[in-house]
Order: structure tokens, then C-alpha cells, then sequence
């Protein structure tokens, strides 16, 4: 099960913090996978950031007109709406921003797919979960490791991972000897349980709702993110105090409470649904009181970013450390049950999926967001290492590794879908007329068509061939099942050759047995 | 090396097929053990014989809650005292030359607690209590036991003979790199 791990650690092509990660494996093998994920993202921001700065954000700077110097670059609001002259060649800044935007979305969705594919497929390579025990059993203990914390924490590991498949075993055998009564019983709970949760849901989307409408003077502004940043803090808490209660096995518990945390994705749903409301109202514009939405959106988007840095740090700072200040110098009986934290590798996931969403939806808006965002997950990277080594105890439900890599590229691109949904509405729409490359013209996506008839003729027609519904189409879908056949490829190879391996150890085996009869 | 001259024959360095270098290495920190009771010069074989409890003080052995099988499999002696030529036969079987089948032969044997050639339900459950620190439950450390003859025992005869342990062994990929100790 773990050494899924080794793998993911010498595909994953990453800029190597110093970070040992070989300790997080103690904490369970999902801990190591997070903190590969939270470098994966740290790069990829790195790079989009990049991609950003040289082709919108340099060409700016460099062909800055006067007038403007009083905004700064971070909104959208600042950005040329023409041509720069410059030198021998002029350079489009609409179009140039609009195709950076387009690229951005697609390079994330490039990487996301590769490091989705170079994890291991649990099912093309066969049963793995098939000689699980004895191979923890024999092979589980590193006979290399020294010192007595790291022999303890070990024991801890493997104590803790065989209690996870103990435990499945038992609620297996406890669900299948359960009277018809107690199926009764436990089933209305259950719906009981699921009406409560969707309803603590439904309470914080409202406020959030409220909050988003409300927030129009300057004091009000923080509202909504802190409303959204408060809803996630607290729904998933009463979840997992909820969840016990409804004797789901470990693995379905856990997937729940995903689907619970998914709320995170629809806040941002929520308030990108107020934001538009206000946009697309039907009043005057006078009366609307947005004259520069792209700006709000963006502005919007970047507070956020920054409440959710500061709630993860001010949790750790006041919740974590006198936790486990608490714990450790009082011994009764409420510090243990309540015990030390733990570090629960979906919800931090989730989180980490979550912040890179709003920076994909809000990237368009506020060009300097992945910067930002890089030195957010580069700070969190830190403070949760921190947290992790100094508050935590070893998860009792370890989350399984193997499949992990591959499902958070999955939620990764859900965020990607939703952003890429949020950027193609927002080109199709009418810009603002005050501020913005944009302005001027009936919608974003205009500044394509004016650029191509600026071409040569010969240009334009092979442009438009390749445009065209007869070309792109087929082109698009051929190339989305080559990339599919590839992959498939790859992890077809693989498990051939690990069949060969083990057909002929089983032969020699046999030969063996033979021999001894 | 300084002034420290140690003297092998040929012979004794061939019968390990290990480089010079690693066996004075081995050769020293064997003597730093118990300085007073082994001679640097090694060339008549000297019958000398260190504890276990010196065995069991190094600091790569001493949290190693198998330490004391180890000693044992690899002693003469059959109680963990050890020659020279025992400990040097450990770190070797230990280290990353060490191939895979010997590493299985020497682990099969660690595990076998009551020296009976079988890993037995006995044998697993000591394994069990050492891995885990005796955290489990009875009825826990029987459920894993069942489940690992289960999936090893593969003449069914309710015990895992050295060609059960070896055939599982040679599919666990990650068996090479944890069976081993740096010097």
C-alpha cells in the first residue's frame, strides 16, 4: 500500500523543497501524498504565474502609457485597452490577455492530466490489496530505522494501519449479523442524519447569500469571504461528529465527508452567483453601482485567497498549539477523549483544491493571483509541516495512497471546470465600459475576429479552415482518445511486465513443489 | 588508519567476499565493542566471543525490537553471542549487497521464533506483539495471523515453511530496501 508513495515521489517532476518527507509517512501514507500535491500546486502556480508575467504583465510595464499609474497591477482594471507601438512591432494587450487567459487554463489542464497519469491505476495493474498483510507483516518493519521515537512512531504506523484493515473486516462481518430491527433502526438514522447535514449546508450557503448582498459599504466588504471562510471551518467539524453516529466503514465514511466538504466548491458557486446577480441587473447603470465588475470580481476573488491564509494560520496558532498544550499537561479524562489533533488528509485537501479554484476563477480578474498564490501554499506548506510534527498524533483512519494522486487530479479538475466556466461566461458577456483592455467593445471575445481581419488573406482562410467545425472537431476528439490510448498504454505495459515477474516466480515455485513430492 | 595495523590473511577476506574496505570497517567497530577483549591481530583466529549484550548495545540494533532474534540466527552459539565471523556474516546478510534469496533465508529464520524450521501461529503472533508493541487485541493479533496464513500458507498445512515465506517475500517489492541495515 505504501509504496505507492516511492512511486509517486520519483514521477512527480517537482522542484525539490527541503523537506523530509520519509518522516510524514509515520502519520500515515496519505500525509506524504498531501504534502507531494501541496509542491505539485506550488509549482504549477510558479509556472502560470510565468506565463502570466511574460506575456501580459512585462509588455505593460514595458509599454506603459501615462495617465494610468494611480491602479496598480493587480486588477484588471489597469490593463491597456490598445495596441502598444513600440520599437519596430506593436503588441496587442486585449489579445494578448484574453489568449493568456485561454493558455493558462490549458497548461493547468495539462499538468493535471500528466500527474493524474503517472499515478499508479490500482485496477490495470491487478489486485494490490492481495497479500496485504503478510507483506506488512514481514515486510513492514525497517530494520534500518534507529532511535527509540522512530521505532515508536513505526509501531504506531503499523499498529494503526492493520487496525484500519481490522476494522473494515469487523464492520463487514458486524453489518452482515445485524437483525432486521437494528437495520431499521440504523437506516433512519442515517436518513435522519443526512436531512440534519444537508440543512446545516443549506443554513451557511444562505448566509452566504446574505452576507455576499450586504456587503456594499467599505465595513461589510470582508463579509463574505469571512462568512465563506467560517462555513468551511465549521460544517465539516459537525460532520465528522455526526459521522460516528451513522457506523458507516471507515472507507465510506471517509468518502462522505469529501462529498460534505464539496461544499467548499459550491460557496464559491454562491458567491460567484451574487456577484452576477449584481452584475447582469436590469437597472441603469448608475444604479448598479459596478462600473467596473471584472475589478470586484477580482478583488473578490484575491480576499479569498488572503482570509483563507489567515484562517489556516490563526487555526493553527490558536486552536493547534494550545490543543495540544492542553493535552499534553492535563491528564483527565475530557483531554482524552478529545486527544491530540489529527491530521485529516481529505479536508486539507479539499482546502487545498478549493484555494486553487478561487485563484483559477479569479486569475482573469487579478493577473498577479498565482504569484500570490505561490507564496500562500509556499507559507502553508511550511506552517502545516509545522503542525504536523509538533500537534498531530498518527490518523486512526489512514487514508489509502494508492488511489490518491489520481483522485486529487480528479477534484482538481472539477475547480478547472468550474474556473474554465466562470472565464468563458465572463468573455461572452458585455465587458465594462470604464476600465479594462476590453473596454469598448461588445464583448472580450471581439478582440479575435478584429485581430484576425488584420491579417493577411491567405492567414485568415487557413485560420478559418482550422477553425472551422469540419476540422477542429474531429481533430479535438482524435486527439482526446490518442491521449487516452497513450495513457492507457502506459499502464498496460507496466502491468505486463509485473504479470511476467510474478508467472515466473510462480513457476519456479511450482517446479520446486514438484520436486519435493 | 592511523597507527592501527590490522593484520587479515587472505583467506579470511575472501571467505566473506566483501571489499577490504567494509570489512575493516566491520573489523572496528566489532573491537569497539569490547577494545580489552579483542586483539588486533587476527591472523591465528582467535576464539573470541562478545556477549549479547554488547551485540545488543549498538546503537543500529538497540531500539530494534527483533534485535535479540537477530543475534541469535546469526550467533554460533544459538544465544546471540558472537564471533567475529558471526558479526561479520550479520552486517553483511544486512547490507545492500546481500542478495534476495539469502536476505529471505536469514528474515525466515529471524521470524521463526521456536526454531522449528516453520513459522507457526506462535511465531506470528510474537512477530505481531513486537511490530506493534503488544497494542493489539487478542482478538486482533488472531484475526491478522488467520489472514496471513491465509495468504501465504500455501500448502495449506497451517504454517509457513521457508517456500511459502520465500514465494511472498519475492513479491514484495519494498522487502529489499526495509531488510536492511547501514553501517
Amino acid at each position: 500500500d505504501e509504496d505507492s508513495d516511492d512511486g509517486t515521489t520519483r514521477d512527480l517532476r517537482a522542484i525539490p523543497l527541503p523537506m523530509a518527507l520519509k518522516r510524514a509517512v509515520n502519520f500515515g501514507g496519505g500525509v506524504q501524498s498531501y504534502f507531494l500535491f501541496l509542491r505539485f500546486l506550488v509549482v504549477l502556480n510558479f509556472f502560470s504565474f510565468l506565463l502570466i508575467a511574460g506575456f501580459v504583465i512585462i509588455p505593460s510595464i514595458v509599454f506603459r502609457s501615462v495617465g494610468f499609474i494611480e491602479y496598480t497591477y493587480l486588477f484588471y482594471g489597469y490593463y491597456n485597452n490598445t495596441m502598444v507601438e513600440g520599437m519596430n512591432f506593436s503588441y496587442n494587450i486585449p489579445l494578448a490577455y484574453l489568449s493568456t487567459a485561454a493558455f493558462y487554463l490549458l497548461f493547468c489542464l495539462v499538468c493535471i492530466i500528466a500527474m493524474g497519469t503517472t499515478a499508479r491505476v490500482v485496477v490495470a495493474t491487478g489486485d494490490s490489496s492481495e497479500g496485504n498483510y503478510s507483506m506488512l507483516v514481514f515486510t513492514g518493519w525497517d530494520f534500518g530505522s534507529n532511535g527509540n521515537q522512530a521505532t515508536k512512531l513505526k509501531q504506531q504506523n503499523i499498529y494503526y494501519r492493520l487496525q484500519v484493515d481490522l476494522e473494515e473486516e469487523m464492520i463487514k462481518k458486524k453489518s452482515s449479523a445485524l437483525t432486521q430491527r437494528q437495520k431499521v433502526c440504523l437506516y433512519s438514522a442515517r436518513v435522519v442524519l443526512f436531512t440534519l447535514t444537508l440543512g446545516f449546508i443549506g443554513a451557511a450557503l444562505t448566509g452566504i447569500f446574505f452576507a455576499t448582498n450586504f456587503s456594499q459599504g467599505l465595513l461589510y466588504e470582508y463579509l463574505p469571504s469571512i462568512v465563506i471562510t467560517g462555513a468551511n471551518f465549521i460544517v465539516p467539524l459537525l460532520n465528522d461528529q455526526i459521522a460516528p453516529f451513522e457506523q458507516y466503514s471507515p472507507s465510506v465514511t471517509v468518502v462522505l465527508a469529501l462529498l460534505a466538504v464539496v461544499l467548499r466548491l459550491v460557496s464559491l458557486v454562491i458567491l460567484l452567483y451574487t456577484l452576477w446577480r449584481q452584475i447582469t441587473c436590469d437597472e441603469t447603470p448608475d444604479e448598479c453601482a459596478l462600473c467596473c465588475w471584472e475589478t470586484r470580481v477580482g478583488q473578490e476573488m484575491y480576499k479569498l485567497t488572503l482570509f483563507d491564509l489567515i484562517v489556516n494560520i490563526a487555526v493553527l496558532m490558536l486552536v493547534e498549539f494550545p490543543r495540544r498544550m492542553i493535552v499534553d499537561n492535563w491528564h483527565n479524562k475530557l483531554t482524552q477523549w478529545v486527544g491530540r489533533q489529527e491530521f485529516v488528509v481529505p479536508y486539507n485537501v479539499l482546502g487545498l483544491v478549493y484555494g486553487q479554484t478561487v485563484v483559477w476563477t479569479g486569475a482573469f480578474f487579478c493577473p498577479l493571483l498565482p504569484l500570490i498564490n505561490t507564496f500562500k501554499f509556499i507559507i502553508l506548506f511550511y506552517t502545516k509541516r509545522i503542525t504536523l510534527f509538533s500537534n498531530c498524533r498518527p490518523a486512526v483512519k489512514t487514508f489509502r495512497s494508492t488511489t490518491s494522486s489520481f483522485f486529487f487530479s480528479g477534484i482538481l479538475l472539477l475547480g478547472l471546470t468550474l474556473a474554465s466556466v466562470v472565464m468563458i461566461y465572463s468573455v461572452a458577456i458585455h465587458p465594462s465600459m470604464a476600465c479594462g483592455p476590453f473596454r469598448f467593445l461588445t464583448s472580450m471575445w471581439d478582440v479575435v475576429p478584429k485581430s484576425i481581419s488584420k491579417l493577411s488573406q491567405t492567414t485568415r482562410e487557413f485560420l478559418f479552415f482550422l477553425g472551422s467545425q469540419s476540422f477542429s472537431i474531429p481533430l479535438f476528439v482524435l486527439s482526446l482518445i490518442l491521449c487516452y490510448i497513450v495513457a492507457l498504454a502506459t499502464v498496460y505495459k507496466k502491468s505486463v511486465t509485473l504479470l511476467k515477474t510474478q508467472l515466473k516466480l510462480d513457476k519456479q515455485f511450482l517446479v520446486r513443489q514438484i520436486g519435493r513430492l | 588508519m592511523g597507527n592501527k595495523q590490522t593484520i587479515f590473511t587472505a583467506q579470511q577476506l575472501d571467505a566473506y567476499q566483501v571489499s577490504d574496505h567494509v570489512y575493516s570497517i566491520l573489523f572496528y567497530r566489532y573491537r569497539d565493542l569490547a577494545p580489552q577483549l579483542v586483539p588486533l591481530d587476527y591472523t591465528n583466529n582467535p576464539d573470541v566471543k562478545l556477549p549479547y549484550e554488547l551485540i545488543g548495545s549498538m546503537p543500529e540494533l538497540k531500539d530494534n525490537p527483533f534485535r535479540q532474534r537477530i543475534a541469535e540466527v546469526f550467533s554460533e552459539d544459538g544465544e546471540g553471542n558472537m564471533t567475529l565471523n558471526d558479526f561479520l556474516d550479520m552486517f553483511s546478510v544486512l547490507s545492500e549487497m546481500a542478495p534476495r534469496d539469502l536476505k529471505a533465508y536469514y528474515a525466515f529464520k529471524i521470524y521463526d521464533f521456536n526454531n522449528d524450521d516453520f513459522i507457526c501461529k506462535s511465531d506470528l503472533e510474537k512477530t505481531l506483539n513486537k511490530l506493534t508493541r503488544n497494542e493489539l487485541t487478542e482478538e486482533e493479533v488472531r484475526m491478522v495471523c488467520e489472514k496471513v496464513l491465509d495468504e501465504a500458507d500455501l500448502d495449506n498445512d497451517g504454517r509457513l515453511s521457508l517456500d511459502d515465506f520465500q514465494h511472498m517475500i519475492l513479491r514484495a517489492p519494498e522487502f529489499l530496501s526495509t531488510f536492511h541495515i547501514r553501517i
